[in-house]
């Protein structure tokens, strides 16, 4: 079943973070726990990991865009 | 924003992050790691652990590195010490580090709640060794025997910074109460071990740090952090470099060479990273 990704809130004062690159391309599987893309906010880059299996169906924000926490980021299934 | 260098890096994982922190919102508790916007909380809640931050979540002092809230400061929970003990239960920590933050408000610095805090977990957690990251008290040596009365394993105050900084980055503290403290923790009680620790990246030179390494060592204090200067947001205090690990290392070795039992040193150390271990090899 398809489903859209987006970008959480690392910390209470984020509003947003650049997505500074995609660690798996479209049409790539993923396992629970490994990263899947990089964040870049006030003090650090993190790496978020999957929170189930899946596969990059459709990445739906290029590397280098600001994006708002809770904004859709990547269509998964 | 400016990029940050590689070496930055950290994992975060949601579920993770999720269970450590509704477990202390659940007993009404707070974390450093998730006041101070630490950069290390994905990876400490993943692991359950973290550091508890003590007498609420706002602090009497605005000093400009900081993230946790200046302002008027709540009441004290009385029954925060309790809940402490049951959470570090349920984590199973074997090791747990205790700060606060300054209670200039009131009249002992909130040294009585820090001294019941680390009794309830030795009564309640046996086995447990606790680690305290205290204030300065303003100097006041009879807090610091309260804290101390109270049989932490490890005492540590963060110095911070050189004395040269403090004017403008901590302009509420005193550098020279930062040096009592410790010296006077050891001088009391020679049988608990002392920690401090510094930022790079606030503007300090070389001889700065040196300077300060020889006066720390001067208070024959044990274990020393040093962690790269992280900016919460564009109002705190103005990152000047970013050190890179081989420099951290180098000044690691420097730091052992004046005579520090214990020293951790790379970009993402933080007072409470690797505390266990470092209490260990001190203690050898």
């Amino acid at each position: 079943m398809k489903k859209k990704i987006a970008l959480p809130k690392l910390s209470d004062e984020m509003k947003s973070a650049v997505l500074c690159a995609w660690l798996k391309q479209e049409g790539e599987e993923y396992k629970k726990g490994e990263p899947i893309y990089e964040i870049e906010t006030e003090k650090v880059i993190s790496q978020v990991e999957a929170e189930e299996d899946g596969i990059m169906v459709h990445q739906l924000v290029e590397e280098g865009d600001e994006v708002s926490v809770g904004a859709e980021l990547a269509e998964v299934e | 924003m400016e990029r940050k260098p590689s070496w930055l890096k950290v994992p975060y994982n949601r579920e993770a992050s999720l269970e450590v922190a509704e477990l202390m919102k659940s007993l009404g508790l707070n974390t450093v790691c998730k006041e101070a916007n630490c950069p290390n909380l994905g990876e400490c809640y993943k692991k359950h652990t973290a550091t508890f931050m003590i007498l609420g979540s706002v602090c009497t002092r605005n000093c400009k590195y900081c993230n946790v809230t200046c302002g008027r400061p709540e009441a004290v929970d009385e029954k925060e010490p309790e809940n402490i003990a049951e959470a570090v239960k349920k984590l199973n920590l074997r090791h747990v580090v205790i700060t606060q933050v300054d209670r200039d408000d009131l009249k002992d610095g909130g040294a009585g709640h820090m001294a019941r805090t680390i009794k309830t977990i030795k009564e309640n957690c046996k086995g447990v060794t606790v680690e305290v990251l205290i204030s300065d008290y303003k100097g006041n040596i009879d807090n610091l025997k309260t804290v101390l009365d109270a049989n932490p394993d490890v005492l540590n105050h963060n110095i911070e910074m050189p004395k040269e900084l403090y004017g403008e980055i901590k302009p509420q503290a005193n550098y020279d109460n930062s040096i009592m403290i410790l010296r006077e923790s050891k001088r009391l009680r020679d049988d608990i071990l002392t920690k401090t620790g510094f930022m790079l990246g606030l503007g300090e030179t070389d001889e700065q740090i040196f300077a300060l390494m020889d006066e720390l060592r001067e208070t024959n204090c044990d274990i020393l952090t040093i962690g790269q200067y992280l900016q919460p947001s564009a109002n705190h205090a103005k990152l000047y470099r970013y050190v890179t690990p081989e420099e951290f290392e180098k000044y690691k070795n420097i730091a052992l060479e004046k005579g520090f039992k214990f020293v951790v040193s790379t970009p993402l150390v933080r007072s409470s990273y690797r505390a266990h271990e470092a209490m260990e090899e001190a203690k050898k």
